[in-house]
């Protein structure tokens, strides 16, 4: 069937092309890595890095759209050969047919049929997205349609069932969202208002002998958002109807009902030269998958909504190494790890001092502060035999995590620029990842950027952070030196040196280069990577320690 | 192998027929107001330069740092508009506002919240900038590096 549909898309592609109608759009992309054995690089159990079964792997992904009046088609095609890249979803195999859609779209309709990728509001109930470092599409395959009757409202509703590996889930997932803007409706002037709600409905049978709990779980979200001038505030807040919470990957617990809630609430400042940003998020049992038993899986398979740690995503590496993640699930494992949820929230600060005061010089000093913290919630946590708890709406426990930098970039001149940057963090790990141990970290780096040229440049950005117990110490510098506009030769090193058992005391290096033209990139390095967590936009993948060469391509049609 | 193969020879055949056209794909502004890619950037000759950024992308934010101390030249002797499309997803898109303003910059922000315009021009990685005259995307540069900008601007007094 697939292939049929496959052939019939390229074969009316091409006859349409060929009338010289319609356009034909899309990309490529290829990520390959030679895995390599290094009897120099150890895990915590000593174990060398030794290549896997198929040393040589890659992700490509192949997207083709055409185009013709109000319509347009798309597949993906999508190759895992030899095998996947190392810890992605053993579903990623061979090649195959990913994704397809046909969709009509006039000012006032739009309909999708085939997969299509949604969000309603900040995502906290549904978000359907592609993130391929992280080897996450869950996509919805079936229908989609918005419908915008006048400018101040847009209507949306979907069904479908979500991709996962090259198939779609057992569970079937329905939504409607409305968004209607006030402020376009009411004629005012000087200040935006729009409210939006949400309904999202999963339905999975399941095999659970006397369910007490219903096959469809149903999740509700109302927000609004709000602007005045300089002054703006947003809010959302979403519940999940009452449904077995599943503890341990692939046990649904029939004696632990619960419902799932989560507030969101925004408000900032911000004038020319000066901005100010405060967020607040409590969450509590809310993380929904379109299957129950995927919960807790380490792929982000079936993952029907987003939650992103609400952390400032720093650029240094070693700031990376003791990331956030939110924490929306229930575990009550024993007296020391009951968690039920997170509460807590960030505050951001942005100050330009102007060229030509005493702090600017000539060309200006920017600043930028952050401060974030999150806590268990707290409540009455009953962890034996029956289990259950009880949150307080703001009750605070124990502290999962917090982070406090200050990053200032400062221009010296037409060929100096260079930023520095403070972090002091705190992170549970025992809490966070329901292990042991706890660390507190402080991070200075510092980095600059020199133009020899019109475009030869040399960026170089040192590191250092003080672990006070986990692997402890580390420095790390990078070096970068771009020759033109279109190529660039890296080099970087991370140095675990303050390890207390001296054989682990890695250096994790890379060497590389890339060359970019037009819509193309080319990239190619050699190197080792850190095993941990690899993050992108607060949802991480777990990649193990590798040594190896990597070869990456992408282009754009 | 030969899968892999006969991808690759489906995907030279496409590049043959490939066209360049803006994808119509509708966005929110910074206030909340939506904005389409394809009818509201339509001015007759104007050059439209898309920059995707993200308030995590350091070389993002370096270029729209530079652009914005050279564009009043740039607009003075061309007729162009300079929109800053932030990809930021629900995780940093609270940041955008702030940054924006602490910035300084007065650049039209666009939000693609959940990516739909860089997926429909298949973009992988930030910074990359798309120049439109008429509809038609007729220059990319991919990445920034100290010195683009001046390429850019060379390059764009030849459209």
């Amino acid at each position: 069937m697939k292939k049929i549909i496959f052939l019939l898309f390229f074969g009316t592609t091409f006859f349409v092309n060929g009338q010289d109608k319609g356009t034909v759009f899309g990309g490529f992309e290829t990520n390959a890595q030679w895995y390599l054995n290094d009897k120099t690089l150890y895990d915590e159990f000593y174990n060398s890095v030794s290549q896997p079964e198929n040393p040589v792997r890659s992700n490509s992904y192949l997207f083709v759209n055409y185009k013709i009046k109000n319509w347009s088609f798309g597949v993906q095609g999508e190759a895992y050969e030899q095998d996947a890249l190392l810890n992605y979803n053993p579903k990623y195999k061979g090649v195959n047919l990913a994704t397809y859609y046909a969709r009509f779209k006039m000012e006032k309709i739009d309909v999708t049929a085939g997969y299509f990728y949604e969000q309603f509001g900040s995502g906290l109930l549904l978000r359907t997205w592609e993130d391929r470092a992280l080897g996450i599409n869950n996509a919805l395959r079936g229908g989609r349609i918005i419908f915008k009757p006048v400018s101040s409202f847009t209507l949306k509703a979907v069904y479908g069932q979500q991709r996962t590996g090259f198939d779609v889930s057992n569970g079937k997932i329905y939504g409607v969202d409305a968004d209607i803007s006030l402020s376009d409706l009411f004629k005012f002037e000087n200040s935006d208002l729009g409210i939006g709600f949400s309904y999202v409905g999963r339905d999975e049978k399941t095999d659970i002998v006397n369910p007490k709990f219903n096959d469809v779980t149903n999740g509700f979200a109302g927000r609004i958002n709000y602007s005045h001038g300089s002054f703006y505030l947003s809010s959302e807040y979403d519940y999940k109807s009452e449904d077995a919470v599943v503890q341990v990957r692939n046990q649904i617990d029939n004696n632990l009902i619960k419902p799932g809630s989560a507030l969101l609430f925004n408000m900032g400042y911000s004038k020319r030269g000066l901005g100010i940003d405060g967020t607040f998020r409590r969450l509590e049992n809310m993380s929904f998958f379109s299957e129950r038993i995927a919960k807790g899986n380490s792929f982000n398979d079936l993952i029907m909504n987003y939650i992103p740690s609400l952390t400032k995503q720093h650029h240094y590496n070693l700031a990376n190494i003791y990331v956030y993640q939110a924490q929306p699930n229930v575990i009550l494992n024993d007296v020391s790890i009951v968690k039920a949820g997170e509460i807590g929230g960030q505050i951001d600060l942005f100050y330009n001092f102007k060229k030509g005061s005493k702090l600017g010089g000539k060309y200006g000093t920017k600043v930028a502060v952050n401060y974030s913290q999150y806590n268990a919630l707290g409540g009455k946590f009953y962890i034996y035999t029956p289990q259950d708890y009880q949150t307080d709406f703001f009750g605070f426990g124990k502290k999962y995590f917090s982070d406090v930098n200050v990053e200032i970039t400062k221009k010296w001149n037409n060929k100096l620029q260079t930023v520095l940057s403070y972090i002091n963090q705190y992170y549970n790990k025992k809490l966070v990842e329901e292990t042991y141990g706890e660390v507190k970290t402080n991070i200075i780096g510092a980095e600059a950027t020199y133009r020899f040229n019109d475009t030869k440049s040399l960026r170089l950005q040192g590191e250092h952070m003080w672990a006070d117990s986990d692997k402890k110490n580390w420095a790390a510098l990078t070096a970068e030196v771009n020759l033109g506009t279109k190529y660039t030769i890296f080099a970087s090193d991370m140095y675990n040196y303050g390890n207390d058992d001296p054989k682990l005391r890695i250096n994790y290096y890379t060497i590389g280069n890339s060359y970019r033209y037009k819509s193309t990139r080319v990239s190619l390095s050699y190197g080792r990577q850190r095993g941990g967590l690899v993050c992108v936009g607060g949802v991480c993948r777990y990649v193990p320690e590798s040594t190896g060469v990597s070869l990456s391509l992408n282009t754009s049609f | 192998m030969k899968n892999l193969v006969t991808l690759f020879l489906i995907f030279a055949g496409i590049l043959a027929y490939s066209q360049t056209k803006m994808p119509d794909v509708s966005l929110s502004d910074i206030d909340g107001k939506k904005v389409s890619i394809k009818n509201d950037f339509n001015e007759k000759d104007k050059i439209y330069v898309f920059s995707f950024w993200a308030t995590w992308c350091t070389p993002c934010i370096n270029e729209l740092d530079e652009m914005n101390d050279v564009k009043g030249e740039w607009t003075k002797n061309l007729n162009i508009e300079i929109i800053a499309v932030a990809t930021d997803d629900s995780r940093t898109q609270k940041r955008i506002k702030p940054l924006v303003n602490g910035k300084g910059w007065d650049y039209k922000i666009l939000l693609d919240s959940n990516q739909d315009l860089k997926r429909a021009l298949s973009i992988v990685n930030i910074p990359y900038t798309v120049v439109v005259k008429n509809g038609e995307i007729v220059h990319i540069q991919n990445g920034y590096v100290p010195g683009s900008e001046d390429e850019l601007y060379t390059k764009l007094k030849t459209l």
